[in-house]
């Protein structure tokens, strides 16, 4: 039947019928979350996602930290926070850093554009479930909030031995993290799914 | 009190889609579907033996170096919280121990211990349970933090000479701790807590909990 589900958390089965809009669903039993129902929630994700990409860019483009001892003077850039892992024979690491704090949220942010601008037109297309699925699988391993708690922390670290002055690429990368999680929070896995179902997604 | 289980349903991990448990891809999305998780008991249990031998090694090397004017010192995770406290810098050793220390450990015996209750059919709570399960799933990427410290000292503390801060195996370990723990709480299915349940628990409905959002 039309708007079944089993909690995901429990198993229980139940029907989500129609949600008013800004309501959300959660389980009796297990108090799992189950889904928001937001009628601009596509016009929120491209606006979000958009916004995120352009300070991502941004964030890309200049200094983020630098700091000075002894009259001596480092600067470093977003990529090379990643990048001096590898120059110090850590390749494996280098590439999951880089992986959690940019690329992966970058795939996303291009996949939820992709994605959302047919579903909010209310077009279907045959390769809207694969970069839906795509989507779902990435967001669990984006780490950009668990970055800025590292860079903070890194700061009152290096506060303590010298100088550290914060580059435009910091500021920026911190809303790009804020628009990124409202994009990624905006996003209603049950209702995106819905959605392509309804334009006639699927295999079936 | 209705079980999907109990209906000859299983539901897509991925899209929530329900179909008759002898389909085997989403008719939806085309993830690969089962009733339970495969062999979830063993794989969750395979993965946290993993991690928690990992998790040695992470804590006995240092995490990184720092050479300064000609002396090299090493320091360890908890070495580096220790060092913060005695710098004077207390909430910040704090956050550290939190997310580099209690996080990941109370993570891997939070994990053991639902796989033990499920494994033995334990009657505790399951709603206490299932709560910790998501916790334990929402706090996981958060340990990555110390990982994210090293890379950013590293990348930005190098004055030949002066002062040089170098990363060391502890963060390949333990970023393969934080890795693993995630992918073991993903491959622990959630509804095998509520499985042993469904006898004694008839007098629950099936009625949706609905909140209205903030009147915006």
């Amino acid at each position: 039947m039309r708007g079944d589900i089993a909690c995901p958390g429990c198993d229980l089965l139940l029907n989500i019928g129609t949600l008013k809009h800004s309501e959300s669903a959660s389980c009796p039993r297990c108090g799992n979350f189950l889904t928001k129902h937001r009628e601009d929630a596509y016009d929120r994700v491209l606006a979000f996602a958009s916004a995120a990409l352009a300070f991502l860019i941004i964030a890309n483009s200049y200094s983020f930290l630098s700091f000075s001892a002894s009259g001596l003077e480092s600067t470093m850039t977003l990529r090379q926070t990643p990048g001096a892992l590898w120059d110090y024979g850590l390749p494996a690491v280098s590439v999951l850093v880089a992986a959690f704090i940019i690329v992966i949220p970058a795939i996303i942010l291009v996949l939820m554009l992709v994605l959302c601008i047919p579903l909010r037109q209310g077009r279907h297309h045959p390769w809207l479930a694969p970069v839906a699925k795509l989507t779902f699988l990435a967001q669990n391993w984006a780490m950009v909030e668990v970055f800025i708690i590292g860079v903070i922390v890194s700061l009152v670290k290096i506060a303590a031995m010298a100088t550290v002055e914060i580059g435009e690429s910091f500021w920026a990368y911190v809303a790009f993290a804020i628009f990124f999680t409202a994009a990624v929070a905006s996003l209603d896995r049950y209702q995106c799914w819905e959605r392509i179902e309804a334009l006639g997604g699927g295999t079936q | 009190m209705t079980t999907a289980a109990s209906k000859g349903l299983s539901t897509c991990h991925l899209c929530f889609k329900l179909a008759p448990a002898d389909v085997h891809r989403c008719p939806r999305c085309d993830s690969a579907m089962h009733l339970r998780k495969n062999d979830s008991i063993q794989r969750t249990l395979a993965l946290l033996i993993t991690a928690g031998l990992l998790y040695i090694p992470a804590n006995l090397y240092p995490i990184m170096y720092t050479d300064q004017l000609g002396t090299t010192e090493a320091s360890t995770i908890v070495g580096g919280v220790i060092l913060l406290i005695n710098l004077g810098s207390a909430p910040v050793a704090l956050v550290i121990f939190v997310f580099s220390v209690m996080v990941p450990s109370g993570k891997l015996l939070a994990m053991f211990y639902l796989v033990w209750t499920v494994e033995r059919h334990s009657p505790l709570d399951p709603r206490q349970r299932s709560i910790m399960y998501r916790v334990t799933e929402f706090v996981g990427k958060w340990s990555m933090v110390d990982v994210f410290v090293v890379s950013i000292l590293v990348a930005l503390i190098h004055l030949s000479g002066v002062l040089v801060i170098r990363p060391g195996v502890a963060a390949i370990c333990f970023a393969g701790v934080v890795i693993i723990t995630m992918v073991a709480a993903e491959s622990f299915d959630a509804r095998l807590i509520w499985d042993n349940m469904s006898d004694d628990m008839d007098d629950e409905s099936n009625e949706l909990q609905r909140d209205a959002g903030p009147p915006l």
